[in-house]
């Protein structure tokens, strides 16, 4: 008996809410709307700001290489026996804690350029960088690398099956001696020489401007110097905190390097990020709170116009617990559906929204749906328990228009 | 009448109208503080890129080629031309002399040190390093009688100094007060020179503050040409000056006989992401076109204005400062603004929904005014004024909470508000009446076709 009475409570319950969704589809599309716009700026701004801040990192590899192992006794001029061997950079790390790691070997020496100038025989000395090429324009993507004859292939240089050697010249060297790409240039050292093809003019605003930058094996060659490295130059991908702990896991497990930051852009980036991310936290802080404020004043104001529903209800005997659960349970269902759209929504622009910013699409977090959906209900729910106010309510005077 | 009807609509349901104005406001405010700190941030944030030090070089033109390794120049004194340090402080003289927030001159000598006048008299040779001579908060009378202080210590703002920099006016002649034989005196004595160095060499030489080194340039080596100085800090810079020492630039002129004379030029300048237009070349450019760009901080453009105040130099841009600075500025702005779009987005939404809802809701009291003669026109206008009265209430307070918060923001991260601005506020207003008037729009076309009398009677 008291089951069964229980039972048709509960019909009678769903009955009521089927009800009030039905009885009117505007306000029931208006208030879903905008349940649904807050969901879906939640979902789309928390999934993107994880996201940003990983792809900021990435974004800071702009700079460049932000560590450089390096010999331990470092002076002026370093010592043959001093340089670094090659192998290990074989024993380098390619990831670290899920993050890229680039390493590029650099050999550095002052060799004599030959110049033939009409017909005289004279040279000059130059700077000369042996390191690989083909990795150069991953490692310092913001070098312009003017367009080369050499057919440029997923950008790697090709080496042309009849030279010795691939080099490029900075574009205050090539200017100087009015050298373009694809002339054969011949360099000297001591007895040794090495002949290579010039592949590109490069321009860096910096030291490499005015140098040669060879093969790496040319390199050694002509510095009598096989397998012999002069340093390092490391981007580790990441937030300042895991290049930092790359730095000393590797100068843990390579006690006879110097394994250092370079202070300019490790320091630099780790200011900026902690700014940008700020800001982006700030930000989003912010939108989501005053969005959420704005839909909860929205929806209150949609359910004080339930006070004709809940003089009714009174009327007919309803306690005031059991009006508000009804329409409670009314607000926490729309919450429910209009989370459950907009979240979805907002994960989709989120998606679009990563591709228009970094070129590559957001990975969607499943964690942000519920967070964003049980966030949706709550402000429903928040929105709507004003209604407890009427309670005092006196059903007459709600029909007689008074209150 | 109108205005009866209207004023009676506000005083008959305060709490009413007051949600609506409360939602109006905050979504209002939300777009304000998005807009604000979007709109400011691309300047804020390129103060702090400048963390990252100069992005310019300014060099000679008719230079023989530098033999640099990792910043450090190998040529002797006598290779390679020089710039006038007289023409230094031109740079603030440019269209774009604001956004130039520092520059250091240096000269770089190979040099010997020795720590003791014993072993310079032993002259057992010393140790080689590399001398550099530069400012170093070195104050600068500018032509429109300002002052301006610059140095290494703005251009290269990751070095640290532990104890201090060299002072600038060391060098000078001090009076020296002195008492012979009971007569007060004075005699006029050259104050010692400061110099700072480098971290690896300080250890490799066991100097520490405090300490006499005696510097000599080594092309021009001779006993009598060392000079002493006073190391006032030891500096840690992460690069080639760790195993460097570094003077006041007049120092190293008298040093390597190179008075008024240094060899490059350190510029950080505050600049505008390069665009695609910036990318062209300034020679293709159409006279209108030219100005734009010559009116833009470009770094390009910056660099060609330095270019001609200073002439015979070659200026270059740091490319792996600059272009790494303008794709991330790029990026950060272009995430800010669709924060701030989808912030719009939402804000509109639920804006237009609270109003949509309140016409919604007065479906009876339309029906009564219809009921009573009121063509549809007279009622939508009843309606559209109570919600333009809204709107201007609700988005002035809106922008009001939205500047106090970009406020907060702006002084929490970057330390410095963002000014309000006209257009926000003209932006705000404007979409708070839009988004009021369409909202309501669309249930007052469809209540205009309601007949009055089934709504009076509640079906």
């Amino acid at each position: 008996m008291m089951a069964d009475r229980r039972a048709n409570n509960r019909a009678m319950f769903w009955r009521i809410i089927r009800r009030l969704f039905g009885a009117n589809p505007g306000r029931l599309f208006v208030m879903l709307l905008a349940l649904g716009a807050g969901a879906a700026v939640t979902a789309a701004l928390l999934n993107l700001e994880v996201d940003a801040k990983r792809r900021l990192t990435s974004e800071f590899r702009a700079f460049g290489a932000n560590l450089i192992a390096a010999p331990k006794s470092h002076g002026a001029y370093p010592a043959a026996d001093t340089l670094l061997n090659q192998s290990l950079l074989r024993n380098l790390p390619s990831e670290f804690q899920g993050h890229s790691v680039i390493s590029v070997p650099f050999l550095y020496m002052i060799a004599e350029l030959s110049l033939a100038d009409a017909g005289m025989q004279s040279s000059v000395p130059v700077v000369v960088s042996g390191t690989y090429l083909e990795e150069l324009p991953q490692i310092f993507p913001t070098w312009d690398f003017q367009p080369s004859v050499i057919p440029a292939h997923k950008d790697k240089f090709v080496l042309p099956s009849h030279a010795s050697a691939l080099c490029l010249l900075g574009t205050k060297l090539a200017s100087r001696f009015k050298l373009a790409s694809f002339d054969d240039i011949e360099l000297k050292n001591g007895t040794q020489k090495v002949t290579c093809k010039v592949a590109d003019i490069i321009t860096t605003g910096t030291d490499e401007d005015s140098q040669i930058l060879i093969d790496l094996p040319a390199a050694q060659r002509l510095a009598s110097l096989s397998s012999r490295i002069g340093l390092i130059q490391i981007s580790v991908d990441g937030p300042p905190p895991t290049v930092q702990q790359f730095q000393s896991f590797l100068a843990q497990k390579f006690p006879d390097v110097d394994v250092r930051p370079i202070r300019q852009f490790t320091e630099g980036e780790a200011k900026i990020y902690n700014r940008i991310s700020g800001l982006l936290t700030a930000t989003v802080g912010i939108v989501l709170v005053l969005t959420g404020l704005c839909v909860m004043a929205a929806m209150t104001n949609v359910a004080m116009e339930r006070k004709n529903d809940v003089g009714l209800m009174k009327a007919i005997g309803g306690s005031m617990r059991r009006v508000l659960r009804l329409f409670l349970a009314e607000a926490a269902l729309l919450g429910l559906a209009g989370g459950m759209i907009g979240a979805a929504a907002g994960i989709f622009l989120s998606i679009g929204l990563g591709k228009a910013v970094f070129g590559v699409a957001a990975r969607p977090r499943l964690i942000v749906y519920p967070v964003a959906v049980a966030l949706t209900i709550i402000v429903a729910i928040l929105s709507a328990y004003p209604l407890r106010r009427l309670a005092s309510i006196r059903p007459a005077s709600v029909f007689r228009g008074e209150a | 009448m109108f205005l009866r009807l209207v004023a009676d609509s506000f005083g008959r349901r305060p709490r009413h109208k007051l949600l609506t104005g409360a939602a109006l406001a905050l979504g209002m405010g939300v777009v304000t503080a998005a807009l604000s700190v979007s709109l400011d941030v691309g300047d804020r944030l390129a103060k702090e890129f400048r963390s990252l030090g100069a992005n310019l070089i300014v060099t000679p033109q008719a230079d023989s080629l530098p033999l640099e390794i990792g910043g450090v120049d190998y040529r002797p004194v006598n290779a390679g031309a020089y710039l006038p340090e007289a023409d230094v402080p031109k740079l603030k003289t440019i269209f774009w002399h604001n956004n130039i927030v520092g520059f250091a001159p240096i000269l770089e000598v190979s040099a010997r040190l020795v720590s003791s006048p014993e072993e310079l008299n032993a002259f057992q040779g010393g140790t080689a390093a590399q001398l550099i001579g530069t400012w170093a908060s070195h104050p600068l009378l500018l032509n429109d009688g300002a002052s301006f202080t610059t140095g290494i210590d703005k251009t290269n703002p990751w070095f640290q100094v532990e104890g201090r920099w060299f002072s600038p006016q060391v060098g000078r002649l001090k009076r020296i007060n002195v008492s012979q034989g009971g007569n007060l005196g004075h005699i006029y004595a050259k104050n010692r020179d400061e110099c700072v160095i480098g971290l690896n060499l300080a250890k490799r030489m066991n100097f520490r503050v405090g300490d006499q080194v005696y510097v000599n340039v080594s092309d021009l080596e001779k006993m009598q040409n060392y000079v002493p100085c006073s190391i006032t800090g030891i500096l840690s810079a992460g690069s080639g000056e760790d195993d460097a020492v570094l003077m006041p630039l007049s120092a190293v002129q008298q040093l390597a006989n190179k008075p008024g004379q240094y060899r490059k030029l350190y510029v950080s300048a505050l600049t505008k992401p390069e665009d695609v237009f910036a990318k062209r070349d300034p020679k293709s450019f159409t006279p209108a076109e030219y100005d734009r760009w010559f009116c833009t901080p470009y770094i390009s453009s910056i660099a060609f204005q330095i270019q001609q105040e200073l002439p015979g130099t070659d200026v270059r841009v740091i490319r792996r400062v600059a272009e790494g600075e303008g794709q991330i500025l790029t990026r950060v702005r272009m995430l800010l603004w669709l924060v701030t779009g989808a912030a719009l987005l939402a804000a509109a939404l639920a804006v237009g929904a609270s109003s949509a809802a309140s016409v919604i809701e007065r479906r009876t009291e339309i029906g009564l005014m219809k009921a009573l003669g009121a063509g549809s026109g007279t009622v939508g206008f009843l309606l559209a004024a109570e919600q333009l009265l809204l709107a201007f209430v609700g988005g002035g307070a809106g922008y009001a909470l939205g500047i106090i918060l970009a406020r907060l923001l702006g002084e929490r991260i970057f330390g410095a508000a963002p000014e309000p601005s006209l257009i926000v506020f003209l932006v705000v207003i404007a979409l708070a009446t839009g988004v009021t008037l369409l909202g309501s729009a669309i249930p007052l076309r469809r209540a205009s076709r309601y007949e009055p009398a089934p709504i009076l009677r509640g079906e």
